[in-house]
């Protein structure tokens, strides 16, 4: 069977092309390569023995027997690991208020969350290795427990770490305006809490490593299931005291992230010391249950907010209070201040209101430590604003798209009362898009019509600003203090082929496709003739990794600058070899053409022929490569979810029936690819409203540690969905380009949660926790219908 | 998540089985479809010492009409029976199996294998209770009938001995000639909240007899009895109907788990009662 790509050369221009995805062809023949498809020769396995307690001092661990398990080649403590590294990871922010939080690669004294990792097991199979774990005999002392964040403030709560006395990683206060003031003469205030459930992103690969030390070279190989190979490099050389030239770090094909692969995990850096010390190769694939219970949790956040509103509905006022639940370390290296942080600081969306205040605490637990999930603390931000807005509708007896109309900012630039810079949108367009696309109208009269005959239709529309592009002007304003770098390079090789190599890693993304349409658009080449490779440390340029929305900015407009150096380069030899002025050519479809004389022409090739063998022929020009970097400004795509739902009001249950989206993330490089991630995030924003929860009982135990019980949205839960695009180009990125990868989770949780409590109207429900059981929902509806007199 | 050690077997015939579980008693499990058995193996929440895998005995899967009864034998898979254009005749058992999990965990899971494993939020055994249906087990003294309303004893356990295994379930074909089946899951596929097998001989709008069986609401199935003996006599519409829904659920006391309080799912009966009631009234005779 032939998979060589159609030729697309046809296309006047790439970007804002739906070009197919050069890279599926492998997946979908079964030939790309997963972290557990490589074996190598020699290869061990590894297990960990894992805390079954949330929090207690660890009085003896015993491995006797499990050492003397037939297979078994090795058992490390935190001893051991602490003795072959420079020491735990520090989770800490260049900002007064933040403690630093430590975190041991192995537990020593201490275990603070059930799944923690305690010791590992290395032997020469995975069942092996499991069937020592189970012989090793730890003695515990129970030290109480913290499971819910509020309680882990007050002041007799156990606290988990000796050196964040009351258990709060930070307090953060942001005021701008005049906002008590404004709330002491405001007619109306609405208040509002939510509890926003927590969650997992649960990739379905999940987390991995294979560690191969090779003592004759003293250098160390490590695939890694991540978001960011190099970044994970550098931090890895630090902590195992290694110069990063020694150390590889490659992506193989990684089955999602959603942030989780964001983080760094004691286990990326154990496996490696194990190889090490054993000068073999270590594998460590996590399964289920330990991607549940100990990778990343996410999400949880405890939140008030108020809204000062006029008689008329205009919003004059935002003051929020959001304590996000840690669980039991700093996630590293960015701190579990990602949730409730950026729940906050997005507390003005795309409402025009000047006075804002909020207050933040990110408090331990002892719970699988929480760290960044798509659309990181956003989710929980909207869905406490954007439900509270929905119950303003109904208090002032507004239609809610009407009130959304209302307070929302003009298209062009603006600035926030949290000092963001939005780079213009389509804020109020994209609301009366999204309506005209579900017949707005036309379903309020369906639900009247369905209520007569005890039938209940909800609506929700939720519109919301994305923060993209994550470096270091996005990070400085969203108050994680950090300096980004990303580079790209693009070489034109002997026959004319191209290559590009990024920083940025694609784990699902189809980077291969739109990085390639960049480059192709730039140079001018065709897309079968370029070439993108991130992934691997030692072959493609330094960048820190994809997340937050930011390979199409950083990399893009990294791409954008190395390729026109490329091309000046091109059309410099160019010029020489066709003894005309290079401004004088223009290249397409890979040929150098003179303007106003077709004959003349030259093709890529023919160039490069020449820049690699034409020996004098060079002249002056330099060599047809360029490495550039890019560190965008802050930049900010918009959209709008709609749901519409139906409950069953004698069982609770919310039926999906429809979804629509609206997405403007300015320059687009592939709609399809564009599109793939909106629906993508639609399907998670069902199983955040309705199904997914992390859940610990009173006593810290995990009981949502299989796919049984932690419930992830399947094909049957997902509804139709219409997607559409505008487009607003970024007024400062290169190229107008803006990021998109989240803000179909920003907006689609309170979306369904405010067509559910659209659906129930007529009982006077108020939604204020996820995920939205069917016993939660009936629950809501007796508890209304008792409130009022059993209506 | 990788078992513990095990010795697996593969026998040729039923008395091999049945020498090997006299020989390691408790220490040995069946494995059939392996769709309920291979993840508790792989938690490691079942240790079987011995795994005796039965997919080798053809003689354990086909499906006869036998008149009077149905003998669906233990180790035929869930899909074929769904499919089995004998099973037609009793089209309330490809309704319940469309609820079983999902289509690939069907092709493999067993009917027999299900029903053994006696879990109490499972459909069939509901089902089994309501069709009145008979197991056949096969012993070292040879073959033992054990009506369904004897067969399921709690949780995950039935009135198999350690030497017995399932061998084919006998379904009744002359059955009441109105049906439903219903059950509300969190997600299609997953076990339900609550679901309810129901069968109805009505006749002049009276009800001559009423069989209802619900799963997920307590350690085994269960028949609604005191509802059942309520409707005879009676149309099971109105206010009827609700009492009986009523009575229905006041006879539960499901437990909680994370995806429903016991109250809900008591609830939840009462509603799924009147619902399937209605549907079997508007559907009329089986098929």
């Amino acid at each position: 069977m032939s998979v060589d790509a159609k030729p697309t050369a046809t296309l006047p221009q790439y970007v804002g092309a739906r070009v197919l995805r050069v890279e599926d062809p492998e997946f979908l023949m079964g030939r790309a390569k997963y972290l557990d498809d490589i074996t190598l020769p020699d290869m061990l396995h590894a297990a960990f023995v894992r805390s079954p307690v949330p929090h207690a001092e660890i009085v003896n661990v015993d491995i006797e027997a499990a050492q003397a398990l037939d297979g078994v080649v090795a058992i490390y403590t935190a001893a051991d690991i602490e003795a072959n590294t420079t020491g735990p990871f520090v989770t800490a922010l260049p900002r007064d208020e933040i403690m630093p939080v430590t975190r041991p690669l192995l537990a020593s004294d201490r275990v603070r969350f059930v799944g923690e990792p305690i010791a590992v097991i290395v032997a020469t199979s995975r069942y092996i290795a499991e069937d020592a774990a189970a012989l090793v005999e730890i003695d515990f002392k129970d030290l109480g427990v913290v499971t819910n964040a509020e309680h882990g403030l007050t002041e007799d709560a156990v606290q988990l770490h000796d050196d964040v006395p009351g258990n709060n990683i930070a307090h953060i206060e942001f005021d701008s305006g005049d906002v008590d003031r404004v709330f002491d003469e405001a007619p109306h205030v609405f208040s509002k809490r939510f509890h926003i459930g927590r969650v997992t992103a649960a990739p379905l690969e999940g987390r991995g490593v294979i560690a191969n030390y090779n003592p004759g070279a003293d250098h160390l190989t490590i695939w890694s299931s991540t978001q960011m190979p190099h970044f994970a490099r550098t931090l890895l050389a630090g902590t195992l005291g290694m110069a990063e030239k020694k150390m590889r770090v490659i992506a193989p094909a990684v089955g999602g992230g959603f942030g989780v692969k964001s983080c760094l995990f004691p286990e990326e850096a154990v496996i490696p010391v194990a190889s090490r010390l054993l000068s073999r190769p270590v594998k460590w694939a996590e399964d289920r249950q330990e991607a549940l219970s100990s990778s990343a949790h996410a999400k949880e956040i405890i939140m008030d907010l108020d809204i000062a509103v006029d008689d008329e509905g205009t919003f004059l006022a935002f003051r929020g209070n959001y304590v996000g639940d840690a669980g039991a370390y700093a996630i590293f290296p960015w701190t579990s201040l990602v949730d409730p942080l950026l729940a906050a600081d997005v507390v003005a969306g795309i409402y025009d209101v000047r006075h804002v205040s909020y207050k933040v605490d990110s408090v331990l637990t002892n719970k699988c430590p929480a760290g960044p999930y798509r659309a990181t603390g956003q989710t929980g931000g909207y869905l406490l604003r954007d439900s509270l807005i929905d119950d303003i509708a109904r208090a002032m007896d507004i239609d809610p798209v009407e009130l959304r109309l209302k307070n929302c900012i003009g298209n062009e630039p603006y600035v926030t009362a949290t000092g963001f810079r939005y780079d213009g949108g389509s804020y109020a367009e994209s609301i009366r898009k999204v309506c005209d696309m579900i017949g707005y109208d036309k379903l309020r009269e369906e639900q009247a019509e369905l209520r007569k005959e005890g039938r209940y239709l909800g609506i929700g529309v939720a519109p919301y600003v994305e923060p993209t592009a994550w470096g270091s002007k996005s990070a400085q304003k969203h108050g994680f203090p950090a300096e980004f770098y990303d580079s790209a390079s693009v070489t034109v090789e002997p026959d004319g082929s191209v290559n590009v190599t990024v920083g940025t890693q694609s784990h699902g993304q189809g980077h291969v496709t739109s990085l390639a349409q960049v480059a192709a658009d730039q140079l001018g080449v065709r897309l079968e003739d370029v070439k993108v490779l991130d992934s691997d440390s030692d072959t493609a340029v330094y960048g820190a990794g994809t997340f937050m929305s930011r390979t199409a900015v950083v990399s893009g407009g990294s791409i954008m600058r190395a390729a026109a150096d490329v091309r000046e380069r091109i059309l410099a030899l160019a010029g020489q070899e066709l003894e005309v002025n290079p401004s004088d050519l223009e290249i397409s479809n890979s040929t150098i053409t003179v303007k106003g004389s077709p004959g003349k022409s030259m093709t890529v090739a023919e160039v490069s022929a020449v820049a690699y063998f034409g020996g004098e022929r060079r002249g002056e020009v330099e060599t047809l490569t360029s490495t550039r970097y890019y560190d965008p400004p802050e930049t900010y795509s918009n959209g709008v979810i709609a749901a519409v739902v139906e409950v069953d009001v004698e069982t609770g249950h919310v039926k999906m029936r429809h979804f629509a989206a609206v997405e403007d993330c300015g320059t687009m490089l592939n709609p399809m690819i564009i599109e793939g991630q909106v629906a993508g995030a639609l399907a998670q924003g069902v199983g955040i409203a309705l199904l997914e929860n992390a859940v610990y009982d009173e006593q810290g135990q995990f009981n949502t540690a299989s796919l049984m019980d932690y419930l992830y949205p399947s094909s049957n839960e997902v509804p139709t969905m219409d997607l559409a695009h505008l487009v607003t180009p970024s007024d400062v990125s290169e190229g107008g380009i803006k990021g998109m990868g989240e803000g179909g989770l920003v907006g689609s949780p309170v979306a369904v949660v405010n067509a559910v409590a659209d659906a129930l109207s007529p009982f006077g429900v108020t939604i204020n926790s996820t995920p939205l059981r069917p016993a939660d929902v009936l629950a809501k509806i007796e508890a209304a219908q008792a409130g009022n007199g059993g209506r | 998540m990788k078992p513990a050690p095990f010795k697996y077997v593969v026998p040729d015939t039923v008395d091999e089985v049945l020498a090997l579980q006299a020989e390691h008693e408790d220490e040995a499990k069946v494995l059939a479809g392996g769709q309920s058995l291979v993840a508790l193996m792989n938690f490691r929440m079942a240790q079987p010492s011995v795994l005796i895998d039965l997919n080798g005995l053809t003689s354990l899967s086909g499906i006869e009409n036998g008149g009077p009864v149905i003998e669906i034998k233990a180790l035929t898979r869930q899909l074929e029976v769904e499919r089995s254009a004998t099973m037609t005749a009793l089209p309330i058992v490809a309704e319940a199996l469309r609820h079983v999990a999902h289509v690939a965990i069907r092709a493999r899971g067993t009917f027999g294998g299900n029903i053994a494993h006696a879990d109490p939020a499972s459909e069939l055994p509901a089902l089994m209770l309501a069709l009145e249906a008979e197991m056949v087990a096969t012993g070292p003294d040879g073959e033992r009938v054990i009506p369904a309303a004897d067969f399921f004893k709690g949780y995950f356990t039935t009135s198999l001995e350690p030497t017995e295994i399932l061998t084919s379930v006998r379904i009744p074909t002359k059955q009441p000639g109105a049906w439903a089946f219903m059950e509300l899951a969190r997600r299609h596929g997953d076990f339900a909240l609550a679901g309810v097998a129901t069968l109805l001989d009505v006749e002049d709008g009276r009800c001559r007899s009423a069989r209802i069986a619900l799963f997920g609401v307590a350690d085994t199935p269960v028949r609604a009895t005191e509802a059942e003996a309520f409707l005879v006599g009676k149309d099971p519409v109105g206010e009827v109907l609700e009492e009986a829904a009523r009575i229905t659920a006041e006879a539960l006391n499901p437990s909680s788990d994370i995806h429903a309080p016991g109250a809900y799912r008591k609830k939840l009966s009462s509603v799924l009662v009147k619902r399937a009631v209605t549907a079997a009234l508007n559907r009329g005779d089986m098929g």
